[in-house]
């Protein structure tokens, strides 16, 4: 069976690695349109500040899995005829094909962005580009209040820039935290000498002769900026896909077992738009953990397996900001005119807890400066599994893993 | 090959495996040095009690590792062995496998930023948590050869955390 997996990031290489272990005779090629062994793409905003740090996947691929990396892009697919046609202009045939290629930045249409010292970052090769600008800007402004505009800003800053965070809606990482956690975190960056316009947007890039001046606000200022970072959001990469009659709407459409809607095609990662567990609807993910699992699973189905997806959790993040431990999962800011959810909070001087239930299921959780035990959170989560009885130890943090274990009474064993 | 299999009703809860764990992982790895290092030495398993029950909650070295597959640093591995450790200089600090871990074994090295989790004692014959266990709660044993009944018991008790 030949197996040809267009993407060589995580979704790609977690499923590379899974057809192999199911089938040993399996011929796999990864095609990766970054000219740069496999990496861990979550650790590109570290080689802002430090371009020679090693983030790629240690190991030989080739030797250990048996799985060859081809540095080629893919321009598109005969889905008739079973091939992906190369970028060099070679085609190769599959029998089952895997479309993880990711996502790509989203880049607003604002007079004067395009050109010299305007960034986004996607790649190892993007962060870089930035280190090498920050050695010569004095300051920086990142278009968007996300996790990767966020960390962005604090490479930035460490390097010493004058850094402002530029963000559409009214609070730094909408969707992704809740207010008062937005906030808290909002609080620390600012501590640490970064400003924050939440509520504002950028009008015009101002340049002066081609060169990058600053960037001209919604509110009529003006900030001064030898760099711009776009961080506003990503989406999916769906240029392969073109013509191919596979099913999309924001991401590639998939069913229960990762497949598309063309036979023998699957898909994985941030291209795909699938159930978000506690949203009970679809979403696409544009996180690691995600498409690791999404490709493991595409890889063993392509190998003959049917593993079932459940789905994700597309809020599941966890970082350091400034070196405070952040995190928040699942559903972490129910409508407030909704009676469906209580929220419990224990917001303390140094430290913040919050729990979204429905019913007594846990659907959310945020925890600032207090993560111990928060894995057990997360299962409870993602398993939907009720705890009505436990939410006073669930917020006070007391909650562990031998709460859901009872002893089992000898007569219900059987021998 | 051998794994930790634990027996809750063995269990009196006395913590000598959380001793017995923090002085193996303490530099000199003595009582008597652990006790005065400071910060002092941090276990990597956890005696936790409910209602009617005790017992060491410990990593699994799960098959599928949620903390593994979700390391975004690389430092979380599985050596040649099956056991899943850190390569500490790779680790950030981001807190994603504690974020994962549905167990709550993964725990934070304040001073060092970076995540502290079970290693088997790979480096010794027997892991030190069942050395220093008194009742036999915590025993390395070749799971084919513990009795079916023994092994169904813990297991189902195990598996009602996943039961809706």
């Amino acid at each position: 069976m030949r197996h040809v997996i267009i993407g060589g990031s995580i979704a790609g290489i977690s499923a590379a690695k899974a057809i192999r272990q199911s089938d040993p005779s399996a011929e796999v090629t990864v095609l990766s349109g970054e000219k740069a062994r496999p990496y861990y793409r979550p650790m590109i905003p570290f080689l802002i500040r430090k371009g020679d740090i090693d983030i790629t996947f240690e190991g030989d691929l080739e030797k250990r899995y048996g799985f060859a990396v081809a540095y080629e892009k893919a321009a598109g697919i005969d889905v008739a005829k079973k091939e992906v046609r190369l970028e060099s202009g070679r085609n190769i045939s599959y029998d089952r094909l895997l479309i993880a290629t990711g996502s790509r930045a989203v880049v607003p249409a604002i007079p004067g962005i395009r050109g010299e010292a305007v960034f986004t970052l996607r790649t190892a090769q993007d962060a870089r580009s930035i280190g090498k600008s920050a050695e010569k800007a004095r300051s920086a402004v990142v278009l968007g209040g996300g996790l990767v505009g966020i960390k962005t800003a604090i490479a930035l800053r460490k390097a010493g820039l004058g850094v402002t965070i530029v963000e559409k809606l009214d609070c730094i990482l909408p969707g992704k935290f809740d207010r008062r956690g937005s906030e808290i975190i909002s609080n620390i960056v600012e501590r640490e000498g970064i400003r924050v316009l939440a509520g504002m947007s950028i009008v015009e890039a101002v340049r002066a002769e081609g060169e990058l001046r600053g960037v001209r606000l919604s509110s009529g200022d003006t900030l001064d900026a030898g760099m711009l970072i776009v961080a506003a959001g990503t989406r999916p990469d769906l240029d392969a896909v073109k013509d191919t009659g596979i099913r999309t709407q924001t991401g590639i459409v998939i069913d229960e077992n990762l497949r598309t809607s063309v036979p023998d095609i699957y898909a994985a990662g941030d291209v795909v738009e699938y159930t978000d567990l506690v949203f009970g609807r679809p979403a696409v993910s544009a996180l690691w953990t995600n498409a690791e699992e999404m490709g493991r699973l595409a890889g063993r189905n392509m190998a003959g397996g049917k593993a079932k997806y459940e789905g994700f959790l597309s809020v599941l993040n966890s970082s350091e900001i400034f070196d405070v431990p952040v995190m928040a999962i699942g559903l972490v800011e129910p409508d407030p005119l909704s009676r469906e959810y209580e929220s419990l909070v224990e917001d303390n001087v140094d430290s913040y807890r919050k729990l979204v239930f429905k019913g007594s299921v846990l659907v959310g959780a945020v925890f600032i400066n207090d993560v111990e035990n928060a894995g057990i959170y997360t299962n409870l989560i993602r398993s939907r599994m009720p705890i009505g009885g436990l939410k006073e130890e669930a917020i006070k943090g007391s909650l562990r893993y031998i709460n859901f274990i009872r002893t089992v009474p000898e007569q219900t064993m059987s021998a | 090959m051998k794994q930790i299999f634990v027996r809750p009703e063995l269990c009196m809860g006395c913590r000598s495996c959380e001793i017995g764990c923090a002085v193996q992982h303490s530099k000199d790895k003595t009582l008597f040095s652990a006790v005065l290092q400071s910060p002092p030495p941090s276990p990597r398993l956890f005696v936790e009690s409910a209602e009617d029950i005790k017992m060491p909650v410990i990593c699994r070295h799960c098959e599928e590792a949620p903390c593994l597959n979700g390391c975004i640093s690389g430092c979380l591995y599985r050596d040649e062995k099956g056991f899943v450790r850190r390569k500490k200089e790779r680790c950030i600090g981001c807190w994603s496998c504690m974020m994962l871990c549905p167990f709550g074994v993964i725990t934070r090295d304040k001073e060092k930023r970076i995540a502290v989790k079970c290693d088997r004692c790979h480096k010794l014959d027997l892991p030190a948590c069942v050395n220093a266990c008194p009742t036999g709660a915590l025993q390395l044993v070749d799971l084919d050869e513990v009795p079916k009944e023994i092994r169904s018991r813990t297991v189902l008790s195990g598996a009602r955390a996943y039961r809706p």
